[in-house]
């Protein structure tokens, strides 16, 4: 299907797919698919979600306190109070293993491949479904290519991933959004 | 002094939801710091076997455990 892809749509795609290595995720989310539809600041997508005040640094951020406070998704936390109940501080720990090994360098899981580097990322089924459903976008519009703009569309039809979540946090009447993509589209 | 009474009544906890989170924090804490040094240690052209006569384990557990996530031939986690 990604020979119906306009150039932007493509882009798109592979910058989701950049998010996510740089994030160190093992699938490509919807909230990757919405970040790849970001990091282009003038496609369809961006224009329109710019002028709901979400932009690309907004959105990572949004995304970077979702999964923290997700449990059990990417790395677990260590228990500083669990460490210090016997007497280790974790902090201090951290301050010695980061100036070494970098920030971050504890929080990461040792079982997810960490060096991905031009690696194949795939698709969460979300993510799969979302490309599926800017083709049905597509063809509702009467249009015979996908550009970014569908994509977006399929972000909000199927409407349960954290890019909605992001959207509708951001104070983004989802609606009204799709009312204006498919406006711009025509 | 206070404080250091305090921790070691902490450390001899008799509850087993206090000592019990300590343990997996700690065992956390430790997996995170052995998977660190393993890969720098590689990076720094050790041997399999070297790092484990430093760890106290066998070449191969150590290979078995950290050798998948390297390398060109790393396995799919």
């Amino acid at each position: 299907m990604f020979e119906r892809f306009h150039a932007d749509a493509q882009q798109a795609v592979v910058h989701a797919q950049h998010e996510a290595t740089v994030l160190r995720h093992d699938k490509i989310g919807t909230e990757h698919v919405l970040l790849g539809l970001l990091a282009q600041p003038g496609s369809v997508a961006a224009r329109v979600l710019a002028r709901h005040g979400l932009d690309h640094d907004t959105a990572g951020d949004a995304v970077t306190r979702a999964l923290q406070s997700r449990t059990g998704d990417g790395a677990e936390d260590i228990d500083a109070d669990a460490l210090e109940s016997i007497g280790i501080d974790l902090d201090a720990i951290r301050q010695k293993v980061e100036a070494a090994f970098g920030p971050g360098a504890l929080d990461r899981d040792p079982r997810r491949p960490s060096r991905r580097l031009g690696g194949h990322i795939p698709f969460s089924p979300r993510a799969k479904k979302v490309l599926e459903l800017s083709l049905r976008e597509a063809i509702n519009l009467g249009h015979n290519y996908i550009g970014d703009g569908h994509i977006l569309l399929g972000l909000l039809r199927e409407g349960d991933g954290l890019a909605a979540r992001v959207m509708t946090e951001a104070g983004i009447d989802l609606t009204t959004l799709r009312q204006e993509i498919r406006a711009e589209l025509n | 002094m206070s404080d250091t009474a305090q921790l070691a009544a902490d450390a001899g906890s008799r509850d087993p939801a206090v000592g019990l989170r300590a343990v997996r924090a700690l065992r956390i804490l430790v997996e995170r710091l052995e998977a660190l040094q393993v890969d720098n240690a590689r990076e720094q052209g050790w041997t399999w076997q070297e790092i484990a006569v430093l760890l106290g384990v066998t070449r191969q557990a150590v290979h078995k455990k950290h050798a998948g996530g390297r390398g060109l031939l790393r396995r799919e986690r």
